[in-house]
């Protein structure tokens, strides 16, 4: 029986990254894999449990959300984890899954070649990725949600044939995935999209639109915490 | 002296050559008002997602940490330096760690350009400037580093660049870098 670790990359333990996880661990076992779904932010303080996930496993599918334009920080720190511990790295092959709120494909792709590189030079074999556009829309709702729903569940289909295959998988799917509108439609979801954002804005900050972080005397106290901000600092 | 609405922020981790330090030198003999923020001694915990900075301290971050004295700073600023060094195509860890955080003070708002959803400024700033510092490069870490800055600038929908430093071009880069950013 072939051995699969997905590992979570995104804070959230519900939420789009997450059910893309399930929906890639559904479908390897029913390829008669053995599956495991590791999360790396509860082990950020100890890694060991996911390294020695990673290490055991022939196929390493890692699953996150896009942060600008890439995955979260705590991304690389686990990549630089890993390279540190060579020892758990061994010619497993390497998947990536991004998910950002963007439909595009070139705004997240940078988070696959961030892997891509890191496979390149720790001896992992690098076979390919998926982009997944207007995740943060999607809010853990499966892929059939989406406005592209239908394709994107059929394209992610086939990368995870690839993956179940431990083949390479092209950009070809995730680009054919891809929601393809005219810039028109666009705009007037910009409109309807700030509209949404205005009204939330009113509703949690009133009639203050300046950022408390304008306030140079903020005095920030959370949490049990004081703490004022010295901007001269 | 610049106006003040030309402020220009250098965020730099830790690089050998100390490539922050030398770049605010340089800015400073140009008589630009620049501020320096080393973060190799800040801490900033990673960005949970957890949707507090919208739905209990809207525009804020709820948990306690050195962005609080980051964010303010860069508020303040309408040009943006990043000085890191580069991880597989990406920006160091701590540096990440900040730029996840800066999406607080992003605009929310949704613009269109060139048939493209965008999003807008982080604080007041208008141009972002990378500069990825590594020992030594290969072409394809250059070609992704590039692409991850210009798209940073694209969604960001501002004006930028990245650079591409080494131990052979730091300093001839650097001074192209103060010389840009004095026009």
């Amino acid at each position: 029986m072939k051995k699969a670790v997905i590992i979570n990359l995104s804070p959230r333990k519900v939420g789009t990254s997450m059910m893309l996880a399930n929906h890639c661990r559904e479908f390897l076992l029913s390829r008669d894999y053995l599956v495991k779904i590791t999360h790396l932010y509860p082990n950020l303080k100890d890694l060991s449990p996911l390294l020695a996930a990673i290490n055991e496993a022939e196929s390493i599918i890692m699953i996150g959300p896009c942060y600008i334009n890439t995955y979260p920080a705590d991304t690389v720190y686990l990549l630089e984890e890993l390279e540190k511990n060579q020892n758990n790295l061994h010619g497993q092959c390497l998947y990536a899954v991004i998910q950002g709120g963007m439909p595009y494909v070139h705004t997240h792709e940078s988070g696959l070649k961030m892997l891509e590189l890191f496979a390149g030079e720790n001896g992992l074999r690098y076979k390919g990725g998926f982009v997944i556009g207007m995740g943060a829309m999607l809010n853990g709702q499966p892929l059939s949600k989406l406005l592209n729903g239908k394709k994107a569940e059929k394209m992610f289909g086939h990368f995870l044939e690839n993956v179940a295959k431990q083949e390479n998988s092209p950009a070809v799917l995730y680009h054919e995935a891809q929601l393809k509108m005219p810039g028109l439609v666009y705009c007037i979801m910009a409109k309807i999209m700030n509209r949404k954002i205005e009204k939330e804005r009113r509703e949690k900050q009133g009639d203050q639109k300046k950022s408390p972080y304008e306030n140079p005397g903020l005095d920030l106290r959370h949490n049990g915490k004081d703490r004022t901000i010295d901007c001269k600092r | 002296m610049r106006r003040e609405e030309n402020m220009i922020t250098i965020l730099s981790d830790y690089t050998r050559q100390e490539a922050g330090e030398r770049l605010e030198q340089k800015l400073r003999e140009r008589k630009i008002e620049t501020e320096l923020i080393a973060i190799a001694d800040l801490y900033v915990d990673p960005c949970y997602s957890c949707g507090g900075c919208t739905n209990k301290t809207y525009g804020q971050c709820i948990h306690r940490d050195d962005v609080d004295i980051i964010l303010p700073k860069l508020m303040r600023t309408d040009v943006l330096v990043m000085v890191t060094p580069v991880k597989w195509g990406s920006y160091s860890f701590k540096m990440k760690r900040i730029f996840d955080k800066c999406a607080v003070i992003g605009d929310r708002h949704y613009y269109c350009k060139n048939g493209e959803l965008v999003k807008g400024k982080i604080g007041r700033v208008h141009t972002f400037v990378a500069i990825g510092v590594k020992a030594q490069w290969d072409d394809e870490e250059k070609r992704a580093f590039k692409n991850l800055v210009e798209e940073n600038i694209k969604i960001m929908n501002i004006r930028g660049r990245a650079y591409l430093a080494d131990d052979s071009n730091l300093s001839d880069c650097l001074e192209t870098v103060a010389e840009g950013l004095s026009k």
